[in-house]
């Protein structure tokens, strides 16, 4: 019985905050997950899709462009980065240069997987010897 | 003038009485004198006294504007409210170090105090290496960066305070966070003395454990408030933006919180000794390692006072002595507290903490390795990248969803061995936390698998939480603190995927229509401030029903010194935030808006805030021994 209110409770609640979702943006999706991956040169630490800079603003009607004339979202940040370089995609995506920035966390979580298996493993044997 | 020397001086007589407290407690190991540990006390309160008489000093030249004085001079204006002379203090380099001592050398006094119950030479070791670092910041403040330093002639009027400094939630953060970063201090401490003195057992662990719960809730206090700035202040509506200075103050956080896992299994099964006393060197050493970062000038942010480069090689300096000494101490003495060969059982609380740990070193790796690795990659090949929300996002985001799931059964396991039984209550999780997930993404019409399953882990997470809280003998500042973690993750992921935004160029009187509301630009104000002047903007948001909701976002020009800042109007509802920022069109009449609906916004604050409750209630609640 508690459980069926809580139910009906919790599907209330999802119901209630459905409503609070809004779809409308001038800005179409592709543009503005481009905006978010790329710096603002000119500010501190915002992307072009938080800053109102007019370096970010006209940033926006540059990617607006090279969509209307069928560029890719890749090729879009190839030509950033040929002009502005690396420092310009949030992203530093995968290369010789941060081949390690990917690898050593994933070394870390392989290595620590495996120092809790010995650990376990070792302090089984353990009891079997003695 | 007067003031500033006699403030200088009584940092030097700190310094002093430092000197006395190391010597005393080297002189008082070999002879067992209770003389000596009197002076001790004595000389631990003298030098707190001398900090605190320096620090008032500090606060009252802020107070009267006394322009003599170069902190005051750089950071202070006289038309500053009395709110922002006080915090001023700690919003520049000088002022804010000098804070860092206070709660240095207030915490080893507060640990001298209370641990009286515990071996001499245990307490002893302890003020012995507190004292290296406390010596090493006196240096390091009286040489690089002397608060009193004085400037003849004397200026008639101060620089000011940076304006998006001037604001409540970041006035007071430091002095929080500061308790959190700088507590780890006496925690390093602790585990040195703790190896030298053979110390390193269950007791140990239970004394410590406080300590590591009291730096762990300041910092996530200090943590949130932090957040709640970058949203209420930046006005660009993000709460988190994975910015370097925000990564230094999460990467303590995360090794705390496994060094607090960890030390509950110490505590109650006496396993895991070396690990705890390496995550308790580590997160020490992560603190000083963010202050610098922050502080070198490498590091390009808002905390970024002066770019001084002898205070960054002094800090690395000071850092590579103490990675030294706590390398040498741990290797010497590792065999003095020989691990206990214990049997681990692979379903038992033990192996929980362990994942645990293992997900926040992965965790903290990720952080680590993308902060730094900038930074080193533009010195060996000057080739300049970022590390931005993409890299976070690829390697945290999958692996949240298997630490969710152990996160959710890990409370559930009992210490030593647990016996998996089948339980019909099993199934009804599962279909419960099923129906629950369906409806969610019914709901958000989500189709991204990752995005499903990480709903499902979390959802289940919080009703095994929830459960938890029902049991008996469980620890209910675990259940508590676990139960905000699951909330906030499950706010922020709302937050996340259904956030909305729409970006208009529009005149006074105009007005646009997002979905279900009605904007309408109404008109604009202006107003004059002390120490700034603005343009004020109304906006009517009016929906399907009816209702009204006013907002008045600002644009503040403030005159000390002359910068520009867009101030969010937020309207606040239990489920979602309205977010209106406006900014000028250079040579139009029109305004740029921004109007945001972020959802659930509210809730993140609330869950931050129970973790920190469940903290609380672990350092105060009473003592009871969980199975």
């Amino acid at each position: 019985m508690v459980k069926k209110k809580f139910i009906i409770f919790l599907f209330l609640f999802i119901n209630f905050f459905g409503n609070c979702f809004s779809q409308t943006e001038p800005y179409s999706k592709l543009e503005n997950d481009i905006a978010k991956n790329l710096r603002c040169l000119i500010c501190q630490g915002q992307s072009i899709y938080d800053s109102n800079s007019e370096f970010a603003l006209s940033m926006r009607i540059y990617i607006k462009d090279q969509i209307d004339n069928g560029y890719s979202e890749s090729q879009i940040y190839n030509m950033l980065v040929k002009k502005y370089g690396q420092w310009i995609v949030y992203d530093p995506g995968y290369s010789k240069k941060t081949f390690l920035l990917w690898f050593i966390p994933i070394l870390f979580f392989i290595l620590g997987g495996a120092i809790i298996y010995l650990k376990i493993y070792k302090s089984k044997k353990y009891e079997k010897f003695f | 003038m007067i003031l500033s020397n006699v403030g200088f001086f009584s940092l030097l007589l700190g310094l002093l009485s430092s000197f006395a407290v190391f010597l005393c407690s080297v002189l008082n190991i070999k002879n067992n004198l209770l003389k000596l540990e009197k002076k001790i006390y004595k000389f631990l309160t003298i030098q707190f006294l001398f900090v605190i008489i320096g620090f008032f000093i500090l606060l009252y030249s802020f107070l009267i504007s006394d322009f003599s004085n170069e902190t005051v001079y750089n950071n202070s204006h006289t038309t500053k409210p009395v709110f922002y002379k006080i915090t001023g203090l700690w919003g520049n380099h000088e002022g804010s170090l000098l804070l860092w001592l206070l709660v240095l050398t207030s915490f080893v006094l507060f640990f001298f105090f209370s641990s009286r119950d515990e071996p001499k030479n245990f307490r002893l070791y302890t003020v012995i290496f507190h004292q290296i670092i406390v010596i090493g910041f006196f240096i390091f403040v009286l040489k690089t960066s002397n608060p009193f330093d004085i400037l003849f002639p004397v200026p008639s009027e101060g620089l000011g305070l940076n304006p998006i400094l001037q604001d409540p939630a970041l006035a007071i953060h430091p002095p929080i966070l500061y308790v959190g970063y700088v507590g780890t201090s006496i925690i390093f401490a602790s585990a040195l003395a703790a190896m030298v003195t053979g110390y390193v057992n269950n007791v140990w662990a239970k004394n410590l454990k406080k300590l590591v719960l009291i730096s762990w809730t300041f910092l996530t206090g200090g943590i949130l408030l932090g957040s709640i700035w970058a949203y209420y202040e930046l006005g660009w509506g993000g709460f988190w933006f994975w910015d370097p200075v925000e990564n230094i103050s999460l990467m303590p956080w995360l090794s705390l919180t496994a060094l607090l896992h960890c030390i509950s299994t110490l505590e109650k099964r006496d396993l895991f000794k070396n690990w705890s006393i390496i995550l308790s060197i580590v997160t020490f050493m992560l603190s000083v390692t963010g202050t610098f970062l922050v502080r070198s000038g490498i590091l390009n942010s808002v905390h970024t006072f002066a770019n001084d480069p002898s205070r960054g090689i002094y800090i690395l300096i000071f850092l590579f002595v103490l990675i030294f000494i706590s390398f040498v101490i741990f290797l010497i003495f590792e065999n003095k507290n020989s691990e206990n060969k214990k049997e681990i059982f692979f379903l038992s609380k033990e192996t929980s903490v362990l994942i645990n740990n293992w997900f926040m070193i992965y965790f903290l790796s990720v952080v680590l390795i993308g902060t730094v690795y900038p930074i080193f990659l533009d010195v060996i090949t000057s080739e300049k990248i970022s590390v931005g929300p993409p890299f976070y996002n690829k390697l945290l985001i999958p692996f949240l969803i298997p630490f969710f799931l152990f996160m959710s059964v890990g409370p559930s396991m009992n210490w030593i061995k647990t016996n998996l039984k089948f339980k019909v209550s099993h199934i009804y999780y599962f279909l419960f936390t099923s129906t629950a997930t369906i409806i969610t993404i019914y709901v958000l019409s989500q189709k991204d698998f990752l995005i499903i399953i990480l709903i499902f882990s979390l959802l289940f997470l919080t009703i095994k939480t929830i459960a938890n809280f029902l049991k008996k003998n469980t620890n209910h500042a675990q259940n508590v603190s676990h139960l905000g973690f699951a909330m906030l993750m499950l706010s922020i992921l709302f937050n996340s995927i259904s956030s909305t935004e729409i970006i208009k160029n529009i005149k006074v009187g105009d007005s646009f229509v997002s979905k279900n509301e009605k904007i309408t630009f109404e008109k604009v104000k202006t107003n004059e401030k002390k120490n700034y002047s603005s343009i004020i903007g109304t906006f009517e948001i009016k929906n399907n029903n009816n209702k009204i909701i006013k907002l008045y976002p600002e644009i503040r020009v403030y005159n000390q010194p002359i910068i520009a800042t867009s101030e969010a109007a937020i309207k606040t509802t239990l489920f979602k935030d309205r977010f209106i920022t406006i900014n000028l069109i250079k040579d139009e009449q029109l305004f740029n808006v921004r109007y945001q609906n972020k959802p659930f916004m509210i809730w993140i604050w609330i869950s931050t805030l129970i973790i920190i409750f469940g903290g609380t209630f672990a350092i105060f609640g009473k003592k009871k021994n969980y199975t």
